[in-house]
């Protein structure tokens, strides 16, 4: 089984593309995209297997591109990276049972055995 | 007695005192009417008696019939004046008086009437004197003649002057005429010494009327006198009664109205006297009032009202430093919420930026791990799981910081405190065997169960039994109990045998960023998260501690969760 293609959706460019430099070196197609607006189109390019969001990009909430990634790439899963994660969006995250999350700052093991199981239960 | 009755008694005091000297008046004034009568009557009869007396002048002057007629008429008009006086005006003048002034016009009638006789008498008289006179004259020889005639003359004279001269004159001339001349001479001159006596007869009348009108007039002067004097005496009696009546009025009046307005006013007094303690909230007086029924019940009233005032105030008091009590928590729930919206804005920021330096460590690992023939591996590696677990300590603060700002939010649900308190052993159960740590449970089996966020509850415990844990030596005794206490608590005791708390610590131990663990092992942050989520869910928690003999935690929580309205606060 090949590795995962995987998408990081955030704004913060220092940490996105060293997290995907990380996920190169592991074996993972990892690509970056910066701003919600190029997202989908880009999802639907690659079809990227898991989308890594950041649930705060400038302009937009994480929840709403939560539920546009999941109308538009159906197939994809969403593991919520954020620093920070207030009850009502973790409520809001269950109902759209995409509940998968992971606080910054994480370990990177612990990133991997995630997206390997969710491509696994895809699989 | 009310006011409405004193100010009527008064009110009939006044119409009494104007009432009984208006009644005197009105007597004393009617009797003066009626003695004005008897002045009138009196009056009339004085009238009367003036118009006789002026006739009575005239008759006596003239002495003929016509005024006699007038007269007599004058005196029958006077006496018909006597007899319509009314009874009652004869009993005011006296019958004594009356009967005798009755006999004195009737003494005066006689006397006027023995004057009339008189008078036609001597009419008469001198009708035969004359008669005689002159048949004597025709018989007598005519020597004789001549003395007769001067006889005559002196006759003439009689009827004329009246007086003793002229009737001795007639004497001594008739004494020179011979007795026989004639038989009738004799009579003549008898007639003549009749005439005589009739005028002396009317000489003595005369001043007798006279004096009797005058006694009649000063009768009646004396009457009208007494009368007069008797209704000045009345007059002034009235006057002087009204004047004392109006000083009465205006004395009696006076003392009745100061004692009225006193009697009134002073219990109004009191009362404002009162009503100002009651201002200045002094509510230990009664007021205390007897007289006026109006003012006496309005008195109970107000200090009904003042000891309602008084228990007002206290209950207003009372709920003022209740409100007080309760507007400090809301500040403390207040200040617990805005630290965790901070806590969690801090570590949102800082989380960033560390994930940034937990990434580039962790790829500067990697590409480590990809160099085999780097010389200064091991130095590097060490430099790297440096800044990885410096990442990983504040990573753990910042989760605490936005487990707290997530804390602040309560789901409440019904669960059994023991299996809670086993699950969170549980829980722990690496760190208890790394430490060889015993745990006792002495759970009480009627436990209820409560109604309360279970995570936070269990979060607390967690906390508790950790501290305990890394409090205690290797093989510390930790004991965990429960009870169930009387008022709606259940209590749960978490007791180590560890080293104490030293009492300058203990007070120090629920604030923020507080630790005694050696630098790296404890956020500070435990004590006070489970303090502030204690507080949040109404629990209270107490600590006791002594140096070398170890450290309980008391926590009191309600069977039933905390009102709404309170959470929300």
């Amino acid at each position: 089984m090949s590795k995962a293609r995987v998408m990081i959706v955030d704004d913060e460019l220092d940490f996105a593309r060293t997290l995907a430099s990380r996920l190169q070196i592991r074996g993972y197609e990892a690509h970056v995209v910066e701003s919600f607006d190029k997202t989908i189109e880009i999802a639907q390019e690659l079809k990227p297997e898991v989308v890594l969001l950041d649930l705060r990009l400038p302009g937009i909430s994480g929840v709403e591109i939560l539920m546009t990634i999941r109308q538009f790439c159906p197939g994809t899963e969403v593991i919520l990276l954020t620093g920070h994660l207030n009850l009502e969006q973790t409520i809001e995250g269950v109902r759209l049972d995409s509940f998968h999350f992971i606080m910054k700052p994480f370990d990177i093991a612990e990133l991997v055995q995630k997206i390997d199981a969710l491509r696994r239960t895809n699989v | 007695m009310n006011i409405r009755r004193k100010l009527l008694i008064a009110f009939s005091i006044y119409l009494l005192l104007a009432l009984i000297p208006a009644a005197f008046s009105y007597r004393e004034l009617s009797a003066v009417r009626k003695r004005l009568k008897p002045v009138e009557a009196a009056g009339d009869i004085t009238n009367s008696l003036l118009e006789v007396r002026k006739n009575e002048r005239n008759f006596l002057l003239l002495k003929d019939s016509d005024s006699l007629q007038l007269f007599r008429k004058q005196i029958s008009m006077l006496k018909g004046g006597i007899d319509d006086i009314e009874p009652d005006i004869v009993k005011e003048i006296g019958e004594k008086n009356y009967s005798l002034f009755r006999a004195m016009i009737s003494r005066y009638e006689e006397l006027v009437q023995k004057l009339a006789d008189n008078f036609n008498a001597q009419q008469k008289t001198v009708a035969s004197l004359t008669e005689l006179g002159r048949s004597i004259e025709h018989k007598l020889p005519e020597k004789e003649i001549q003395t007769f005639l001067v006889l005559r003359r002196y006759e003439k004279n009689l009827i004329i002057y009246r007086d003793e001269a002229s009737i001795s004159t007639f004497r001594h001339t008739y004494a020179r005429i011979k007795p026989s001349s004639a038989a009738e001479l004799p009579i003549y001159a008898s007639v003549a010494e009749k005439l005589y006596s009739l005028y002396d007869e009317e000489k003595a009348i005369d001043p007798e009327i006279k004096k009797t009108a005058a006694e009649i007039k000063t009768f009646t002067d004396s009457l009208l006198q007494v009368e007069r004097e008797d209704i000045d005496a009345l007059l002034a009696m009235s006057m002087n009664l009204l004047l004392l009546s109006l000083i009465a009025v205006i004395v009696i009046g006076a003392i009745i109205n100061i004692r009225l307005a006193s009697g009134i006013a002073a219990p109004i007094r009191q009362i404002r006297k009162f009503a100002e303690q009651l201002a200045e909230g002094d509510y230990s007086q009664t007021l205390d009032i007897t007289g006026a029924k109006e003012l006496s019940s309005l008195a109970e009233v107000l200090n009904q009202m003042a000891v309602r005032m008084k228990d007002t105030v206290s209950s207003l008091e009372l709920a003022i430093k209740n409100l007080h009590g309760k507007q400090g928590q809301l500040v403390e729930a207040e200040k617990l919420a805005s630290l965790g919206r901070i806590a969690a804005g801090v570590a949102h920021e800082i989380n960033n930026p560390l994930a940034i330096i937990n990434e580039k460590a962790g790829l500067m690992q990697d590409m480590l791990e990809l160099s085999p023939h780097f010389s200064q591996k091991p130095d590097f590696q060490a430099l790297i799981d440096g800044i990885i677990g410096s990442v990983t300590r504040c990573r753990s603060i910042t989760h605490r910081l936005l487990g707290f700002s997530r804390k602040m939010e309560i789901t409440i649900e019904l669960f059994n405190l023991n299996d809670t308190i086993r699950e969170t052993i549980d829980f722990l159960k690496k760190e208890i065997q790394a430490k060889s740590s015993h745990i006792e449970l002495n759970l009480a089996e009627d436990l209820p169960n409560i109604k309360s966020d279970k995570l936070q509850v269990q979060q607390v415990f967690l906390n508790l039994i950790k501290n305990a844990v890394d409090a205690t030596p290797e093989a510390g005794q930790i004991t965990v109990t429960t009870t169930r206490l009387d008022d709606g608590l259940v209590r749960v005791n978490i007791s180590d045998n560890g080293p104490g708390i030293p009492k300058d610590v203990l007070k120090h131990i629920f604030e923020p960023f507080f630790t005694t663990k050696e630098r790296g092992k404890g956020t500070g942050l435990g004590l006070f998260v489970t303090h502030a989520i204690l507080k949040k869910l109404k629990c209270n928690i107490s600590v006791q501690s002594e140096v070398g003999r170890g450290t309980t935690f008391s926590i009191d929580i309600p069977v039933n969760p905390p009102r709404a309205e309170e959470v929300a606060a």
